[in-house]
């Protein structure tokens, strides 16, 4: 079998995450072969041969194999399940948001209601520093399908949208009618970061919640400090609170 | 042809650039941000651009410099909106480029030595462009500048400062020009599938009094290049707008090579003192005012454009949930990979095969990128650095992380030792596909739409006054000592063409005469 170049390499200590280490190892094997297979001349091999000897059914057999092994890819983008329901676990809190369902951090502070009946149900990176906090009712956004069904129905009055993903294209036609998002993804400087402060809509990042459910009302502390670059830089802890309102007994 | 054997000090340099390119890397990925979207499968499409940009951009570079050479395209571009600019070229250019090479190098594909003479040309062509660009503040990167892009001549910022409208929170001004921003900013990131480089910033300026000049460039916002604008972005009136804003009591401590800003405090639209908007391309003479004439013409203008994007993001929103995987897949690699297109609209020799396709070469690959595969590369290449490639010898401490390891892997000196290497991925544009629908030929610029044809043929017959030999070469230290010359007058009036208030002033004013001719409220 043909030897790489990069199979001789003092300092390395391993080929990264288990997937990737799978792929990658997996795509040498088939280099190492092709080169066999060529004549064993790297030089004619690298931007010659190999464009046609190393196909795109070669290289997608190496995704196959791995799913052919039982394995099942963690999804990203919804399309990715929606076409590939074989080859992806499925995607949390897809489809319509059940009422039991709620994002679950394992870091999010959990305090008991204050005399004012808000439980602390989590936290969050602020965006942007706000005179008054802000309250409203909570509603989960996963899916391009959620969007679709505000954007033909409207964002219900008061929505505090409730989103994982810290991008800024899921929610693009409905970003603006929503009165405040907690995000479960990201820092303050994702797009969904930025994109809030230019709408000035109060938002938290990067947070992390329990128990709040759809239709939960909710309270953002926003009168709190920004997270900085620096803190972000030097892994210093700066959120602010979410709570839940309660009814009391 | 002969070909020149690598010299010692080319390697030098192109490692100086990967290297300082990489710490930069690693302190943007660290501070800024994490991108994903439910939408598009962003990993996916980011890897497929790097390995469409490792195959085609020494070839593509080249075909431009035999038209026109990169420190004087950067000479044009300092004089309009352009994507070349950071993000384009502060960072995604070569930082795509060397990130396909690294994945062909984690792969097996390639040695670290293979394409080496493409790597030197890359970042030489880099290296000159970056120079250029940021000519008047003497940089080479944003970063280098201490995270500051002061891009502009004088006669330029004067300008934007003089024609200026003020606004303060909550008056009409003031809210059309936020939610203008807001509105423009959310369809940017969707042009760009989710990504940011459709819009940059430049600056701080000091306008004085505790108040800072932030210019806000917006591109590809109109039927132009990108095929997914086709139909849905019709009514767009400009595919480039510049935002010039005025801030009060903040200071941009950090405009970055992404062309995102920081600031001390935070900041605020509330802070927001003035502003204007302007248009400007290949085909224009210098920065075209839009909507300038007035406060109120200004607010109709914000109000209206503000309408149309949104209307255009609500649908392109549902054009792109309606599109295939691989159709999403294609629409961001290629907005990623051709983030330095309009390099080819510079010197007029744009085609929409080589920027809008993905190569045969780079294709290959697709059936890798599933989301998990895609993700985890990502991460591995950029933070926390755990791909082979990225680790170094135990001694070493990374800039910003202390840790053995590195983001681009250098070229080795032993390849003046003769070590055997394989110099380039080769001449010539291989074929390309993709999985969106055809091109509509339809292309908005400042002189109107046309067909690509048209726009090429303007774009390389058309050379701004200010662009000649005659005044090119003409800045900021030459004017501090020949202000008084007609030349220095012709120059600056040639500046001031459009001004709604220094048109005709000349080259002696000083920022207090500038700020005696702002309108106030």
């Amino acid at each position: 079998m043909a030897k790489l170049f990069v199979d001789m390499d003092k300092y390395s200590e391993g080929e990264g995450p288990p997937i990737v280490a799978a792929f990658h190892s997996a795509l040498k094997d088939l280099v190492r072969k092709k080169v066999d297979e060529s004549g064993g001349n790297w030089r004619e091999f690298v931007f010659g041969k190999a464009e046609t000897m190393i196909t795109a059914a070669d290289i997608a057999a190496v995704e196959r194999k791995v799913l052919d092994s039982g394995y099942r890819y963690q999804c990203s983008a919804s399309i990715s399940l929606t076409e590939r329901p074989d080859a992806y676990k499925p995607l949390a809190g897809a489809g319509s948001t059940p009422a039991n369902f709620s994002f679950e951090h394992a870091d999010a502070i959990v305090v008991a209601a204050d005399a004012t009946d808000r439980e602390q149900r989590g936290q969050g990176d602020n965006v942007v520093k706000h005179p008054v906090n802000v309250t409203g009712i909570a509603r989960y956004y996963h899916s391009a399908n959620d969007v679709m069904r505000s954007l033909t129905e409207g964002v219900p009055p008061d929505t505090i949208a409730v989103i994982e993903d810290s991008g800024g294209t899921l929610t693009a036609p409905i970003l603006e009618q929503f009165k405040a998002v907690i995000c479960a993804g990201g820092t303050v400087r994702s797009h969904l970061g930025i994109l809030t402060r230019e709408y000035g809509l109060p938002c938290l990042m990067n947070a992390k919640v329990s128990g709040i459910y759809e239709g939960d009302l909710v309270e953002l502390e926003v009168t709190g400090h920004a997270k900085t670059t620096e803190a972000y830089q030097q892994g210093k802890e700066m959120s602010v609170r979410i709570w839940k309102h309660i009814k009391p007994n | 042809m002969d070909k020149k054997p690598l010299t010692y000090a080319q390697l030098l340099e192109t490692n100086n650039i990967m290297q300082v390119l990489g710490d930069e890397t690693y302190f943007l990925c660290v501070t800024r941000t994490v991108q994903e979207s439910k939408l598009f499968p962003v990993s996916s499409y980011m890897l497929l651009s790097y390995l469409n940009a490792f195959y085609r951009y020494p070839t593509l570079l080249r075909k431009i410099e035999a038209k026109m050479p990169a420190e004087k395209i950067a000479d044009r571009v300092r004089n309009m909106n352009s994507k070349i600019q950071a993000i384009g070229t502060g960072w995604c250019m070569i930082g795509f480029y060397l990130l396909g090479r690294e994945m062909l190098i984690n792969m097996g594909m390639i040695r670290p030595t293979d394409a080496a003479d493409d790597v030197i040309y890359v970042l030489d062509f880099w290296k000159r462009y970056q120079l250029g660009w940021h000519r008047n503040d003497g940089h080479i990167t944003s970063k280098e500048a201490g995270h500051r892009a002061q891009i502009l001549p004088e006669r330029r910022i004067q300008v934007f400062h003089a024609d200026l409208h003020p606004c303060v929170d909550g008056d009409a001004l003031h809210t059309a020009a936020v939610k203008f921003t807001a509105a423009v900013s959310q369809y940017a990131f969707l042009v760009a599938c989710e990504s940011r480089i459709s819009m940059s910033n430049h600056g701080p300026y000091n306008l004085g009094d505790g108040r800072e000049l932030l210019v806000r460039d917006f591109f590809d916002l109109g039927e132009g290049d990108l095929p997914w604008l086709d139909g849905v972005a019709s009514d767009i009136p400009h595919s480039r707008l510049t935002v010039t804003t005025a801030v009060k009591d903040t200071h941009f401590y950090l405009v970055d090579d992404w062309g995102s800003f920081d600031s001390r405090p935070e900041y605020k639209s509330e802070n927001l003192c003035g502003v204007g908007l302007y248009t400007s391309d290949e085909l224009s003479e210098t920065h075209i005012p839009v909507g300038m004439g007035s406060r109120e013409e200004l607010t109709e203008t914000f109000e209206r454009y503000g309408k149309i994007m949104r209307d255009t993001t609500a649908k392109l929103w549902q054009r792109i949930a309606g599109y295939t995987r691989d159709q999403m897949l294609d629409a961001g690699s290629l907005t990623y990979y051709a983030v330095i297109k309009d390099f080819a609209h510079v010197a007029g020799v744009y085609e929409h095969d080589e920027w809008m396709k993905i190569d045969e070469r780079a294709n290959r690959f697709r059936g890798l990128f599933n989301d998990e595969y895609s993700n985890e590369v990502l991460g591995a290449m950029l933070v926390p650095l755990t791909l082979p490639s990225a680790q170094c010898h135990e001694y070493t401490m990374m800039h910003h992380a202390n840790t053995a390891r590195r983001v681009y892997t250098p070229l080795s000196y032993s390849l003046l030792n003769g070590d055997d290497y394989v110099g380039s991925v080769g001449d010539g544009i291989k074929p390309g596909m993709t999985f969106l629908p055809p091109k509509v030929d339809r292309y908005r610029t400042t002189q109107g739409v046309m067909t690509l044809a048209e726009f090429n043929q303007r774009a390389a017959n058309f050379t701004p006054q200010l662009c000649a030999d005659k005044f090119r070469f003409l800045d900021d230290t030459w004017v501090k000592y020949h202000y008084k010359t007609p030349l220095a007058n012709e120059l600056y009036c040639l500046e001031q063409q459009y001004s709604r208030k220094l048109k005709g002033k000349g080259a002696g004013l000083l920022r207090d005469d500038i700020v005696a001719l702002t309108d106030k409220i």
